[in-house]
């Protein structure tokens, strides 16, 4: 895509101005910040993080690529992008996995599928730190079936009583508002029942309870719905249409308009697992050597793919999201196959360490964080049905619920004896 | 290949792609058609007419690329070339024309050149020994060096008009330029796993060549390693035409064959497997492109980016030819089938020029690990 010289300039004076208000504005990053992403944050943390978003939002650089009617900028992605960059050196708002959720897959949903009265009403509080979104989606009885959800909501004149289990909700303990899947109608079809409602999290009869993970952290949560009561208007999109509405989520959920930083290009050999290597005294062993080499090589393999795809997605006229799978298969499948060659480099170090040391913890850390992309957002197995029917156009399996009343599949699975027609 | 391929590089490719289907189509590669010196000699003359052995010589000596890369419009033209198995030294043709014309003397260039990128004449490209117990070594003489060892696995190397040949001395690498009749040269062909092209061995008993003969001053290794990595890039290339013209087989037969009343592509097991091979074949391109692009544009990352994709794309090449066999069963298994011809193919190239152990070790000392 060539840019004009015009908004080359444009974009150069965007980021004078970006820069200058970051400096006078927001404090210089700390040359040694936390490192890795944990998705758990504390309550203080999510307060300073609000405080941050408070201060971006008055000063106009809150939702860049948000409507300018909502209280964003109006302006492109490329601007987004432009700031992130621009702030890397400062201290920004930082809501973990959440903050991605909020701002990218929630914050657009809402923006192409809520009522102008419910954006007026929620998204300046969205890009001013006022108001924390995360989404009710997945159940413990669905998850890759996400359709398959059956939290339901009964009408009542001009209510919505909410009733179910949601889970792998990231950040609900902070959030003040969530977007919460539920099925209003059983007789249809399993698509073509769902409907998005706004809950607030302080609602009666709403229960959240965070998960400890396998890394000990917590930045899940599981929530209980028992009759909780929320307004008609606080429907996003239209009863019953809301399948429509989790495909755009599910979109930016995939990466799509990720307005984060564009990682290097990974040209260091593994510099991680060199210093494991070292570290144990088998920089020289050629089975250490061939492990971080083939880590690397991968890296540098994944990171061009990723290149790869935004081109394949910016080279058709209708480009196809499912592309995009690509990447999150190759790092569902490669985030594995490295933390196993950070193990299997430093071998007991990794597994055990003097209490307090906590670069020697990292590896067992990383470990066990390296199971979380194949499952997380999308298994493996779901990238891989969209790539080969989606991409390959390899035909789908036949289905047992499709075509048939969502409460009539439910009741014939409970009774099936195992037979197929 | 290259999704962000420009009209010209696609009509390279397209044009290249017509030239193999009407000149040497699968027909033609079984019958092993290039061993006849007249049907090799129309090949390359035609072939060169679309740049084929032009593109990493400079406008000056009579090349000229269509990009400003010409590695990677020589990669757009391998990988045209994996997919339809072709025979034709194309990678030891490129590298040695690179080499001569960017550290060969002016009278090689005069006198090597305009063959090689005319076509009339093909070249083959004798590396240092990437395994134990090969390789040629070269002793001082009072006019030059005397050559004395063995390289085996040659492209061509029987029908080549000139022998780049890569020795270690004393006093480090030198390179030299010898004709196939230079006395104490023996060149036996080989029968190999791979029928679609041909290879031999090359035996060195004190071959005398003369100051004249040597490519570059002094230490030749520094040029050996960037010729390296171009015929890594190119190699590459054409294994990654191997595997898509083998993956796009695979995928059809998945659609048209029909096993418990539906097309096998619809099961999972199938549909995964397929899925897992697609994204294999798309790293493999992505990781071959960036090389290309990197050493083309000399921008002092091409050795380690040309190894890192020979690496990657070596292994993942007979992943995926295994994955094929999977899908196609019994009917991959027989003569008839070309499957078994891009088996050959893919595991050759994965060991020409260093296995992917080979470069992993290789990327840790460039890293002075």
């Amino acid at each position: 895509m060539a840019a004009s010289p015009m908004a080359d300039t444009d974009m150069e004076d965007f980021r004078a101005e970006a820069r200058s208000w970051l400096e006078a504005n927001m404090e210089a990053k700390p040359r040694l910040s936390r490192l890795g992403s944990s998705d758990s944050r504390t309550h203080e943390e999510i307060a300073a993080s609000r405080d941050l978003q408070r201060k971006l939002f008055n000063g106009g650089w809150a939702g860049i690529s948000y409507p300018s009617e909502y209280g964003g900028r109006g302006l492109t992605a490329a601007h987004e992008r432009a700031f992130k960059q621009e702030s890397l050196g400062f201290v920004m708002p930082d809501f973990g996995g959440a903050g991605h959720v909020m701002f990218g897959a929630i914050g657009r949903s809402l923006l192409a599928h809520a009522s102008a009265e419910f954006l007026q009403r929620h998204i300046p509080r969205i890009l001013s730190g006022e108001e924390l979104w995360c989404q009710f989606y997945s159940e413990p009885e669905a998850g890759s079936d996400l359709a398959g959800i059956r939290t339901s909501a009964t009408r009542d004149g001009d209510r919505w009583i909410l009733r179910g289990s949601k889970i792998w909700s990231t950040g609900a303990n902070h959030a003040d508002c969530a977007m919460c899947l539920a099925r209003t109608d059983w007789n249809a079809p399993k698509h073509r029942g769902l409907t998005w409602f706004a809950v607030p999290t302080d609602a009666e009869g709403l229960t959240i309870r965070t998960i400890m993970q396998i890394n000990g952290a917590a930045g899940f949560c599981q929530e209980f719905l028992d009759d909780v009561e929320v307004n008609h208007d606080d429907i996003i999109g239209e009863v019953n249409k809301g399948w429509a509405v989790a495909q755009t989520m599910l979109v930016y959920e995939r990466g799509a308009g990720d307005a984060g930083p564009t990682p290097a290009e990974p040209r260091r050999l593994a510099p991680d697992l060199v210093a494991l290597a070292t570290k144990a005294g088998r920089a020289s062993d050629p089975v250490a050597r061939q492990l971080l080499a083939r880590a690397h090589v991968n890296d540098y393999a994944q990171f061009h793919l990723g290149r790869r795809v935004a081109a394949r997605l910016r080279s058709t006229q209708t480009p196809d999201p499912a592309v995009a799978a690509y990447g999150k298969l190759a790092s569902g499948t490669l985030a594995p196959i490295r933390a196993r060659i950070a193990v299997e480099i430093a071998g007991v170090a990794a597994l055990g360490w003097a209490g307090g040391d906590s670069s020697a913890q990292q590896t067992a850390t990383d470990y066990l964080n390296g199971r979380m992309g194949s499952i997380a957002a999308g298994t493996n197995e779901m990238q891989r049905n969209g790539i080969g029917e989606r991409v390959l156009g390899l035909p789908r399996e036949p289905s047992f619920d499709s075509n048939k009343a969502f409460a009539e599949v439910v009741r014939a699975a409970r009774n099936w004896d195992g037979r197929v027609g | 290949m290259d999704p962000s391929a420009s009209d010209d590089q696609k009509m390279i490719m397209e044009s290249s792609a017509r030239l193999m289907d009407q000149l040497c189509p699968m027909t033609q590669v079984r019958a092993n058609a290039y061993r006849d010196s007249g049907f090799a000699l129309t090949y390359r003359r035609q072939a060169s007419e679309l740049g084929w052995f032009s593109m990493l010589v400079p406008e000056d000596l009579a090349g000229g690329n269509v990009s400003g890369n010409g590695v990677l419009d020589a990669t757009l033209i391998a990988f045209e070339r994996g997919r339809h198995l072709q025979p034709a030294p194309f990678v030891g043709t490129n590298v040695v024309a690179y080499a001569v014309a960017r550290d060969g003397s002016p009278d090689h260039k005069a006198k090597v050149l305009p063959g090689l990128t005319s076509g009339e004449v093909a070249a083959a490209w004798l590396p240092l020994p990437t395994t134990p117990g090969q390789g040629i070594s070269a002793t001082r003489t009072s006019a030059g060096y005397e050559l004395s060892g063995r390289s085996t696995h040659i492209q061509d190397a029987d029908s080549a008009a000139w022998l780049l040949i890569t020795a270690e001395a004393d006093s480090g690498v030198v390179q030299a330029l010898v004709e196939p009749t230079a006395p104490g040269l023996t060149i036996t062909p080989l029968d190999s796993l791979d029928i679609t092209r041909r290879f031999a061995e090359v035996e060195a008993d004190k071959v005398e060549v003369s100051a004249e003969a040597l490519v570059g001053h002094g230490d030749a290794r520094e040029l050996v390693e960037r010729q390296l990595a171009v015929a890594c890039v190119l190699t590459t290339a054409e294994s990654v035409g191997a595997m898509d013209h083998d993956f796009e087989m695979t995928l059809q037969y998945a659609k048209d064959r029909i096993a418990f009343g539906r097309p096998i592509g619809s099961f999972q097991a199938i549909k995964h497997l397929l899925a897992d091979t697609s994204l294999m074949l798309e790293m493999s391109k992505a990781i071959t492109l960036a090389a290309a692009n990197s050493v083309g544009a000399d921008d002092g990352y091409g050795l380690e980016a040309a190894s890192m994709a020979k690496a990657f794309v070596g292994d993942c090449a007979i992943d995926l030819a295994q994955n094929c066999f999977q899908v196609f069963g019994g009917i991959g298994f027989t003569w008839e089938h070309d499957q078994h011809l891009y088996l050959r193919r893919i595991t050759t190239d994965s060991a020409l020029f260093g296995d992917p152990a080979w470069h992993r070790e290789r990327l840790c000392q460039l890293a002075g690990l």
